[in-house]
């Protein structure tokens, strides 16, 4: 059995690994790329689903270590793949949904000539996410790590003439680099304390130790891959990439790297209070912030990234909690959902000729029922509607919060954003799908396509179902609470629909204005994004390239030419002018001081 | 040794005795074959730690890569200088490549040395043809100037090395670097001796360059012509720090604490020459800085001396050697076709070079240190080092990661993305021989990843 399991998610891999093999045959004009990597994938799924099968059926696990890549006298560094409950469960889910997101991509890209890179760069991407989610070493997840925050520099800029795109582009690189000096800094740490990069060495070894400055570069490292409060600017901006690259990146890869980095490494953390309360308030800050700035934003890819946003927010308060598997099946059920949502985004955005703002939108439901019906459900998963896949997680999370005894400040923050999301999603629905439409009327609507009908309606399924499935399946090894009172038992759904009905009210409202010069100012907060990208991406890049400049030019091109060449330069020429000065034929002076210095020499021996 | 630097010397007749036609091709052959012959030494059969070949000329895993290196550099040099000397008349041709091949052999005996003294002389002998390169076949007036900085911030640190060897030959008896290690140690402690250790490491300080003393290095860059930016970046600073790992062994008991103002000017010169690359608009002072820049943790992983610091500045050397290397190729190919060297003026060049487009992002991926290229093993080596000799040095060296990620992407987003300009037209298409050029540069780069032990140092 665990020959059976091993090999064929080894087989995976090369599967994966060909259609990007093919990079190097010479026969590139008539090459089928785009299709070949979505079936490269698909079937990847299905080879996936069989080691997944004798997981749920025998609990096997396994740590295959296959080939000593380097060793610096006492420290060796493996190649070493981890298939435990997390990455066996999470690679077929990856490998489904961005199944999905490859066929939608070929319908969303057939015009893009380039349509070949394209699917090889999201195969990458995928390839990168898998190499992390199942090292079983700190040297192959930096692999998986950098990898996968190379490739979403390159997608987001993929429409590379556009300034926007690159700046985007730019900016996730840069915010992921902040968050790497935290995991270079564990890695460090790792090294000289431990003497071991190996997961499962570390967990054994850290014991006696005091773990906050690793844990701390962890954190830090988790903040800027899944872009919690801080460092969360670039997740909106990354929105600049094509559509299936913002379904990928917020749904299996990319973002839940972060978060997915604290799950596996859990264990070093359970016991530090420290890092766990910072993880706890960090989460509750951004899933709250984040969530506010959804609610007014008016670009329909904007508020489902600030909407993944959130949830990430919502999986690092699970974590701060002790629950690392309930945060790991919010990532499974959220990966589905807001994977679709975005596909039904793309859908939409490509039929109203690439618009995007949703004051334009109106009345779907009747051009685009299959969109619409998919949207719609995604919205409800979103939210936590009972017996959705968002909910087995969501409500989980919620009720193993309010059960806990920990920071009220953080679980009130973590509850009003979870009304929030109620309101966003409504708004979403409200102006998207409702209502008359907005839009000009020659638009090409037309979702008419299995492309795009089979990649959402598949998703679909799984944001109805896979919640379920999960749960039955896949036990947490904390047992949750179990009596609590009626009024912390319906709390997420009691804030979820006062989220609701308050949306209902101020759309009825917002339709009438009610106050002639109506208070604005929190509105241009959320609308600014709380005023965060206008002030550090102005202050902190002024500070940094000021000093680049004035150390070009003050310091390099001034004081340490003066002090240095120049300077020496000028001293010697002043000493061999003056005595320059002096030979000059002047045969007067010369025999002058000859005979001066004649008689000065000679003087005291005549006397 | 004496099969790769016997037919090294033999390049010379190579060069002035074929036929005018064939005579690049020759060449390249000729010195590839060298670099395939020095592939040899990477074969570690001796438990010793050195392999000799006579008394003078000795091997061992620390100067072995970048012996390969050198050797591997020379065919590249000549590929890449084809395009500009070639309309030259062919005697100034065969100069050219002469003083290339002359540079290849004082590289192959300053890393070949066992005695010292031999490396300071092959040391300083390098400069004479560097400097003619410079100073002859630069293409602005500015050379002139760049090439006296070159020579004399050179110099000035080096004639201070030499009185200090003399020095230390006077103590010791011996200038071997194979019994130098196990001589006594001394007894240090005036200030004399203080400024007999730096005299011991300015040279090579200078050389690397340490922040300060960097300004030669610039100039030189970006007056050189492309085979003289490639072989000053590959191996020219490697120098500097191969030498400074030989001559730490000897300056142990003091360095302990007359390193820390070194160090922390390594750290701070990472900062701040990563914070000029990101105002730069030449691009290849660009990539000149981030060679300082780069030096910089060199410089920091040396002179922290464990093991890790040793094995971590030999990679990054190695890796950093080929990288920058390959981007200043880049830059000349952008150079020759555009005739500018500011980046401004040509932007969007991905549109119409798409594969010169992937070398441009290979290079710079190497650069800012991807996993698991080489550079990265190198980095996080040096890093790890100064974490565990100061935990604070995390906040330079993460600052710097961060920086250099910032540089290397501004400069592919330039030169590569945006929008094309106009005035961009009838752009020769690029040559094989720059795409094998390029190859060439990147795949020792690759290989390296799987093998790494081939550059550990001493560690392996």
């Amino acid at each position: 059995m665990t020959l059976t399991m091993h090999s064929s998610l080894l087989l995976m891999l090369f599967i994966l690994v060909y259609p990007l093999s093919t990079t190097l045959s010479p026969s590139q004009q008539n090459s089928n790329m785009a299709k070949m990597t979505k079936v490269a994938v698909s079937s990847a799924f299905f080879v996936s689903l069989l080691p997944l099968m004798v997981f749920l059926n025998m609990k096997t696990e396994g740590i295959i270590t296959n080939w000593q890549w380097m060793n610096t006298q006492t420290f060796d560094i493996n190649v070493s793949f981890k298939f435990d409950h997390y990455s066996l469960i999470f690679v077929p889910i990856a490998l489904y949904v961005t199944w999905s997101i490859l066929e939608f991509a070929l319908w969303y890209m057939h015009s893009d000539p380039n349509i070949d890179r394209f699917f090889k760069y999201l195969l990458t991407f995928l390839v990168a996410m898998i190499i992390l989610v199942t090292a079983n070493n700190m040297f192959q997840l930096f692999i998986g790590w950098e990898g996968v925050g190379i490739m979403s520099f390159m997608l987001i800029g993929w429409w590379y003439g556009r300034t926007d795109a690159n700046t985007a582009a730019l900016q996730a690189v840069i915010y992921n680099r902040v968050g790497d000096i935290g995991l270079i800094m564990t890695m460090a740490w790792l090294a000289t304390n431990l003497n071991s990069w190996e997961i499962q060495q570390i967990f054994a070894l850290s014991k006696n130790f005091n773990m906050t400055v690793p844990l701390m570069g962890l954190t830090l490292a988790a903040t800027g891959k899944s872009a919690q409060f801080g460092l969360h600017p670039w997740l909106p901006s990354a929105m600049e990439g094509p559509t299936p690259v913002s379904a990928l990146l917020h749904s299996s890869t990319m973002v839940v790297a972060g978060i997915f980095l604290l799950i596996r490494l859990h264990p070093l953390m359970e016991n530090n209070k420290l890092a766990l309360t910072a993880c706890l308030c960090l989460g509750a800050l951004t899933s709250l912030f984040t969530a506010a700035c959804a609610l007014t934003q008016n670009d329909i890819k904007k508020i489902v990234a600030f909407s993944t946003s959130s949830q990430l927010g919502l999986m690092m308060v699970t974590i701060g909690l002790n629950q690392p598997q309930l945060a790991f099946l919010h990532i499974c059920t959220h990966a589905f959902f807001k994977a679709m949502l975005f596909l039904c985004s793309g859908s939409i955005i490509h039929s109203l000729n690439n618009e995007q703002d949703i004051r334009k939108m109106g009345g779907l439901f009747n051009m685009m029922p299959t969109t619409s019906t998919c949207f719609t459900i995604g919205s409800l998963a979103l939210t936590g509607t009972p017996f959705l896949a968002g909910f087995f997680s969501k409500d989980a999370i919620i009720e193993a919060l309010n059960t806990s005894y920990l920071n009220a400040w953080a679980l009130t923050l973590t509850l009003i954003a979870t009304s929030f999301t109620a309101v966003y999603s409504f708004r979403l629905v409200y102006f998207v799908l409702m209502g008359a439409p907005r839009f000009p009327p020659l638009t090409p609507i037309n979702e008419n396509n299995p492309l795009v009908i089979n990649s959402i309606k598949r998703l679909a399924w799984g944001s109805i179902i896979a919640g379920l499935i999960i749960t039955q399946n896949f036990l947490t090894t904390k047992t949750p609470v179990m009596t609590m009172p009626t009024t912390l038992k319906m709390a997420a759904l009691a804030v979820t629909i006062t989220g609701l009905l308050v949306a209902t009210e101020m759309a009825n409202v917002a339709s009438k204005q009610v106050k002639i010069t109506p208070m604005t100012s929190t509105h241009h907060f959320s609308n600014m994004l709380g005023f965060f990208p206008t002030t550090t991406h102005r202050l902190l890049p002024k500070l940094n390239l000021t000093l680049g400049q004035s150390a070009a030019t003050q310091l390099d091109k001034t004081w340490l030419e003066t002090i240095g060449p120049k300077g020496l330069a000028l001293t010697q020429t002043t000493m061999s002018k003056t005595t320059n000065d002096i030979t000059r034929g002047m045969i007067k002076t010369y025999l002058t001081i000859f005979i001066l210095t004649l008689i000065l020499a000679t003087a005291p021996a005549l006397l | 040794m004496l099969k790769v630097l016997i037919p090294t010397m033999m390049l010379f007749p190579t060069i002035w005795l074929t036929s005018p036609k064939w005579l690049w091709t020759t060449t390249t052959a000729h010195s590839l074959l060298i670099a395939s012959a020095s592939l040899t030494w990477l074969k570690w059969t001796s438990e010793a730690g050195w392999a000799f070949s006579n008394m003078y000329l000795a091997t061992d895993p620390l100067s072995t890569p970048l012996l390969v290196l050198t050797c591997w550099l020379l065919p590249l040099m000549i590929l890449a200088s084809q395009n500009h000397i070639n309309p030259e008349p062919v005697g100034r041709q065969r100069s050219y490549i002469t003083l290339l091949a002359l540079l290849q052999t004082f590289l192959i005996m300053a890393f070949g040395a066992t005695e010292i003294i031999m490396f300071y002389i092959m040391f300083e002998a390098t400069l004479i043809p560097t400097l003619i390169i410079i100073t002859r076949w630069g293409n602005q007036a500015e050379r002139l100037n760049a090439g006296t900085y070159f020579l004399f911030y050179t110099l000035a640190g080096s004639l201070p090395l030499l009185v200090a060897l003399l020095l230390l030959q006077q103590s010791t008896g011996t200038l071997s670097m194979l019994v130098l290690q196990y001589s006594q140690p001394l007894q240090l402690s005036s200030w004399g001796h203080m400024a007999w250790w730096a005299g011991c490491l300015v040279a090579f300080l200078v050389k690397m360059p340490l922040y300060g003393v960097h300004l030669w290095l610039p100039k030189a860059h970006v007056e050189a012509p492309v085979a003289g930016s490639m072989v000053l970046a590959a191996v020219l600073l490697k120098l500097g720090g191969y030498g400074m790992m030989r001559m730490m062994v000897t300056l142990d008991p003091l360095s302990k604490e007359l390193a820390y103002p070194f160090i922390i000017l390594a750290l701070w010169g990472i900062i701040m020459t990563g914070s000029i690359c990101l105002r730069q608009t030449d691009l290849k002072s660009l990539i000149a800085y981030s060679s300082v820049s780069h030096m910089g943790l060199v410089a920091g992983g040396v002179l922290i001396q464990t093991p890790w610091g040793f094995s971590g500045a030999i990679i990054l050397m190695i890796a950093h050697g080929l990288a920058s290397s390959a981007l200043f190729c880049l830059a000349n190919t952008a150079y020759e076709r555009t005739h500018s060297r500011t980046m401004m003026l040509a932007r969007g060049l991905q549109m119409i070079f798409p594969l010169t487009a992937v070398w441009w992002l290979a290079a710079n991926l190497a650069n800012l240190a991807l996993p698991p290229l080489p550079n990265l093993m190198g980095e996080l080596m040096i890093i790890t080092t100064l974490f565990n000799w100061s935990p604070w040095t995390i906040l330079l060296t993460g600052l710097g990661a961060l920086i250099t990620a910032s540089y290397s992407l501004y400069m592919f987003l330039m030169s590569q993305r945006g929008p094309t300009p106009n005035h961009i037209m009838g752009l020769q298409p690029f040559h094989t021989r720059e795409h094998l050029l390029m190859t060439l540069h990147l795949i020792p780069i690759i290989l390296l990843m799987t093998k790494p032990e081939l550059m550990w140092g001493w560690c392996y």
